[in-house]
């Protein structure tokens, strides 16, 4: 079997520059593992016929930017025309997008090869992509465990070296702490950077698109190729074109960072704490001065997002009725059964949970009492990160409270979902960038991430600092690899 | 504090949400929806700051687009994903109650 796939994007786009490869030997590359990786579900459908025709097309196109002919994954809540788009969940299961989201014409303008769309949490409703309506996918690090979620699938893909490039989705975590569980970077922009047209809704207010990728510098590749302002996306911002790997490498020396008391408290495991407190020694030896400080209501967003999450999502997820596309209760007596049935049939258990208490808080009097005062504290929230920022570059912490954990643990806990992003769901209240790094392994061999945080806009600077402690440590993240310590 | 909610206050919510919910559903339901408000509930403890209301983390102003027919999609198109056509039309079933 041939090996491009582990070469880096620089090497291959070299080789299909001076023609001693193909596309087409990276795309058959690509189903070659992913057949070998079936195992681990970590898609939902292949693009096979259509990629290889892609591939094929563009032999007679110059390569004419550095993720020509480059295979992506895309996560299955992002709308791919002519590719099926099921969100994971049986009342998609048999939809086709009839337009393409912007992310995907950004990808297909830059010549990417779409290789498939990944497993996930139903309609990313989960910390563990097992609310999936087509079976979770499996960690490749140990298949027992949780790949996280809910981008789950698109961990998955990439962490077993099945893809070059992934993309993901994050309402409350669900691109950093799968990517935390797998041993991959996974970048969480600042809301606004990427245009959510044509990504099927969670919670508008929460949503982000970003990179899930094998390192830091093909993650700020591909997060190159995705930002810009869009016309069909209103909360999608206007900035200065700006290239993200413009401080890879550049030295940390004076880098002032902020690690809230919260983040390294006791909700996190000890072997967790320890590792990050390695790095964090490693960063005040390169002349990073690291404070520990108190980030006040950073203990309330879980509250925070379940209330606005859930109000959200019972409102985006209204659309599902059965009548214009989807699942469909056959046969039924009248407009009201036709909603009712599609809905307790298409839907899985915990989306129907999150619909239900979302209903529950929006209606009447609750409104005011719950969702009001939750946007209160949010922007409480969001003012304290403001003076965090005042003082400091960037803010550092674990991205997980434990490793990946069993497959069978904690299935009936309607609370355990929530509390596996207890460290990430802050970021999204802010609307703040959040990336997850890999900074090691536990004893049993599971990835440990370390989460950066940085102020609005200043994703740049986030991968400055996590491609030092890439470069410091110089982990094997390879599953397939030795040398896991 | 009784620890689940009345089968009542389960239909209200299922109703709320416009979803069937069968008996055995109900069940469950009475259990972890009531463990997911309680969690909710808590927010009425926090001491805020002050009383503006961070609806989206969007600091730009909305604006209008101009008013333009843009990126239409065809009838064709839109009835591929329909559950059922009836010439030109997506058929519903009738929407008064029998």
């Amino acid at each position: 079997m041939t090996k491009y796939l582990d070469l880096s994007i620089i090497e291959i786009n070299e080789l299909l520059k001076s023609k001693k490869i193909k596309p087409i030997d990276l795309v058959n590359e690509c189903f070659d593992r992913i057949e070998a990786n079936k195992s681990l579900n970590a898609y939902i459908t292949l693009n096979k016929e259509e990629a290889i025709k892609t591939a094929i097309e563009l032999e007679n196109k110059e390569v004419d930017n550095i993720l020509f002919g480059i295979p992506i994954a895309i996560k299955d809540n992002i709308l791919t025309k002519d590719l099926r788009t099921t969100c994971a969940s049986r009342m998609l299961e048999n939809f086709n997008p009839i337009y393409d989201a912007t992310v995907i014409k950004k990808i297909k303008e830059k010549n990417m090869i779409i290789i498939g769309k990944t497993n996930m949490d139903e309609f990313a409703m989960g910390s563990t992509s097992r609310t999936s309506y087509f079976k979770a996918p499996l960690n490749p690090w140990n298949q027992d465990m949780i790949t996280g979620g809910s981008s789950g699938g698109s961990a998955a893909a990439i962490s077993a070296r099945t893809v070059l490039l992934s993309l993901g989705s994050d309402t409350g975590g669900s691109i950093r702490q799968p990517s935390a569980y797998t041993g991959i970077v996974g970048m969480k922009p600042t809301y606004g950077r990427v245009s959510r047209y044509g990504v099927i809704a969670f919670a508008s207010s929460l949503d982000q698109l970003g990179p899930m990728t094998r390192n830091v510098y093909e993650n700020a590749l591909l997060l190159n190729a995705i930002v810009g302002k869009d016309e069909l996306d209103l909360t999608s911002v206007e900035r200065e074109e700006e290239d993200f790997t413009r401080y890879i490498g550049k030295d940390i020396k004076g880098l002032k960072i902020a690690v809230p008391n919260y983040f390294m408290s006791d909700i996190v495991s000890d072997e967790i704490i320890l590792k990050i407190k390695e790095v964090i020694k490693l960063l005040e030896q390169a002349g990073a001065k690291v404070d520990y400080i108190d980030v006040p209501y950073l203990n309330n967003a879980v509250t925070l997002y379940q209330i606005i999450a859930m109000g959200e999502a019972s409102s985006n997820l209204a659309r599902f009725d059965g009548t214009r596309f989807g699942y469909s209760y056959p046969n039924p007596k009248n407009l009201d059964e036709l909603y009712t049935k599609t809905r307790e049939e298409g839907f899985g258990a915990e989306v129907k949970r999150r619909i239900m208490v979302g209903s529950y808080l929006l209606s009447g009097d609750n409104a005011k009492e719950y969702y009001d005062k939750a946007l209160e504290i949010r922007d409480d929230m969001k003012k304290s990160f403001d003076k965090v920022f005042e003082s400091y570059d960037l803010i550092i912490g674990p991205t997980t409270t434990t490793t990946a954990y069993k497959q069978t643990e904690a299935l009936d806990d309607p609370l355990k979902s929530f509390m596996d992003d207890v460290l990430v769901i802050p970021v999204n209240m802010a609307g703040l960038p959040g990336l997850n790094v890999p900074v090691g392994f536990s004893k049993d061999k599971l990835p440990i991430g370390m989460h950066i945080i940085g102020n609005s806009f200043e994703e740049a600077k986030m991968y400055m600092l996590a491609s030092y402690i890439e470069n410091k440590l110089n982990l094997n993240l390879n599953p397939e690899g030795e040398n896991h310590e | 504090m009784e620890n689940k909610l009345t089968k009542e206050e389960v239909m209200h919510v299922a109703r709320l949400a416009r979803i069937n919910v069968s008996e055995e559903e109900i069940e469950r339901y009475q259990v972890t929806l009531k463990q997911l408000l309680d969690e909710v509930k808590k927010i009425r403890d926090v001491k805020d700051c002050d009383k503006e209301l961070m609806f989206s983390p969007t600091t730009h102003l909305a604006r209008t687009r101009e008013d333009e027919v843009d990126n239409m999609v065809s009838f064709d198109e839109i009835k591929k994903n329909a559950p059922k056509v009836v010439g030109d039309y997506i058929e519903v079933p009738v929407m008064i109650n029998d």
